[in-house]
């Protein structure tokens, strides 16, 4: 029994450090962001939010910041719309052409982004767009983060009860009809779900935007790339901490409307 | 009176009304993703040129002179061996962290759960940036090591720190497969091999090892794939020391402004992982067939 326990207690000092290996960059980049000193020391050097006040004041990173959100919120829009219609779509179709489009639609995940960026890029420039910029990042972006919408609201649509939906319809409601009043209210949550993923995909994505950058359309990630090639401060600290912030709000939201465990393990 | 309208089933065939709703999407996706993969295959059959991005002539010399080069194999070669090694070591960490989120109960493995799936929200320029401060010379762990009197280590600007960096970022692509196919294991299965005898090594190896295996090879392919085509974190933590061929891809493209051979680079690259992941498959499928 003695060795039972003392093995059970062994595993979940394992388990418990993969997990600290997990969570180390994230709490080392608030740390950072919060420390005084200009790198981070043991003991810190008490806290501060000079470097937020140095990233508010910094044009490009604010101005990076503001066109990153503006992008991930037209992105959502769109990626939400087709994500959604595509679902619904599929959970009334079957056979050989319903697996050939869901593998189609999951491919831009599966293939990497920096190649995507580079095809797309080419593509643009055979095309005769001479400059890169907001259309083409929209457009790469839309392409991953349609995925999560589909994922998330064909796991929400799968869950529900049918038979509302033919209650509806035997009621006399027309289809266009049927889903305002019963389907959408009905996954609305999913919905949300996916397009909150679909928002932080794209605020947050590095590789497809970075051959599809250009001037003044230079997303958050791609600033501080630049910025950490040559320089070493805790600027970029900040940025992470708001990612951070976000992640986090997006977690507690997605977790009270569906549970983020039903996303992978199908029901709750 | 009025005839019943005939009750709606939803087994009936779709309209075609309803197949509209695909058409957007299915635009989107052969206009934007279909097609520009095929003109990239296109491009890396032009020649090269100094005065345009490529010159609408065919030609295989993209590939001729990039397999007769040694360098370029030697890249290849660096890139893909990062990748197995960052899939082996995130196997090994991973496997833990998924059986006991299986294993628990609902509210604990929606914790987990949690604590799995939010770094990879967080985007991986943020995480690259964490293992920066930590992994730098002057950085965190050097600073503790001193502090215990050892002496420091080179942690960064080279394969660990690239490594260390891989595996973190992809650990979320392994954990999540393989505790998906482990909680479809019956417990009762273990346990019946625990009644009849074996010790909980051996009912694991036995029983839950084997019919995890699906969800060991979706994990293991998936973050093979991340891992060599990841190009942040090679080129953030391993500095100009650690040359992979996404670096070298993308270096060829957006500075040499060479398209056609950065396209045949890419698209050579992608045939060779798409074949080291047929021949692992393969093996794996033959080993287990044969066990």
């Amino acid at each position: 029994m003695q060795a039972r326990r003392l093995q059970r207690i062994g595993f979940n000092v394992v388990t418990v450090a993969i997990y600290a290996f997990l969570l180390a960059p994230l709490v080392i980049v608030v740390l950072s962001a919060l420390n005084a000193g200009t790198y981070l020391r043991f003991p810190p050097q008490g806290l501060s939010v000079r470097w937020f006040v140095d990233f508010a004041h910094s044009r490009s990173f604010m101005g990076s910041l503001g066109f990153s959100l503006r992008l991930a919120a037209i992105v959502t829009v769109v990626a939400t719309i087709l994500g959604t219609m595509a679902s619904l779509w599929l959970t009334r179709v079957s056979g050989r052409f319903r697996s050939a489009l869901q593998v189609l639609i999951i491919a831009p995940l599966a293939v990497p982004g920096v190649l995507t960026g580079i095809a797309l890029l080419l593509f643009f420039y055979t095309l005769g767009w001479q400059q890169t910029g907001l259309a083409d990042l929209i457009i790469g972006h839309t392409l991953i983060c349609v995925p999560y919408v589909v994922l998330i609201v064909g796991a929400v649509l799968a869950r529900q009860d049918k038979t509302l939906v033919e209650a509806a319809r035997n009621l006399g409601a027309g289809p266009l009809r049927t889903f305002w009043r019963v389907t959408l209210p009905l996954s609305k949550g999913g919905i949300i779900c996916g397009a909150v993923f679909a928002f932080v995909t794209s605020y947050d994505d590095f590789n497809i935007s970075l051959l599809l950058s250009g001037v003044g359309a230079t997303p958050l990630p791609i600033q501080l790339f630049d910025y950490l090639r040559f320089s070493f401060d805790p600027t970029p600290a900040v940025a992470g901490t708001i990612s951070i912030a976000i992640t986090a709000l997006v977690v507690l939201l997605v977790q009270r409307l569906i549970g983020l465990d039903a996303l992978y393990f199908g029901q709750k | 009176m009025r005839p019943a309208p005939a009750l709606v089933r939803m087994s009936r065939l779709p309209t075609v009304g309803h197949h509209l709703l695909i058409v957007p999407l299915l635009a989107v996706l052969s206009v934007f993703f279909v097609v520009p993969y095929a003109n990239m295959v296109a491009i890396s059959l032009m020649e090269a040129s100094h005065r345009a991005a490529y010159v609408p002539v065919f030609t295989i010399s993209n590939y001729t002179s990039l397999i007769e080069s040694r360098f370029t194999w030697g890249v290849i070669w660096h890139t893909l061996w990062l990748g197995v090694l960052t899939t082996a070591i995130c196997l090994v960490v991973s496997y833990p962290i998924a059986w006991q989120m299986a294993r628990a109960n609902s509210r604990t493995r929606a914790a987990l759960m949690t604590l799995v799936i939010a770094p990879l929200l967080v985007g991986v320029l943020i995480r690259t940036y964490g293992w920066m401060i930590l992994l730098q010379d002057s950085g965190i762990i050097n600073q503790l090591l001193r502090a215990m009197g050892f002496a420091p280590l080179h942690l960064m600007y080279n394969d660990t720190g690239v490594v260390i960096g891989l595996t973190h970022v992809f650990i979320p692509f392994m954990v999540l497969p393989i505790a998906s196919t482990i909680q479809s294991i019956d417990p009762e299965l273990e346990l019946a091999a625990r009644n009849l005898g074996a010790g909980p090594w051996r009912s694991f190896r036995r029983v839950v090892l084997p019919l995890s295996l699906p969800g060991v090879m979706a994990g293991t392919v998936l973050v093979f794939v991340l891992a060599v085509s990841s190009y942040v974190i090679p080129q953030l933590l391993g500095g100009f020391t650690v040359l992979t061929v996404p670096v070298l891809v993308i270096h060829t493209i957006s500075e040499l402004f060479n398209w056609p051979g950065g396209s045949a680079f890419a698209v050579l690259f992608f045939v060779i992982t798409a074949l080291v992941i047929w021949f692992y498959l393969r093996t794996i499928g033959r080993v287990t067939h044969a066990g």
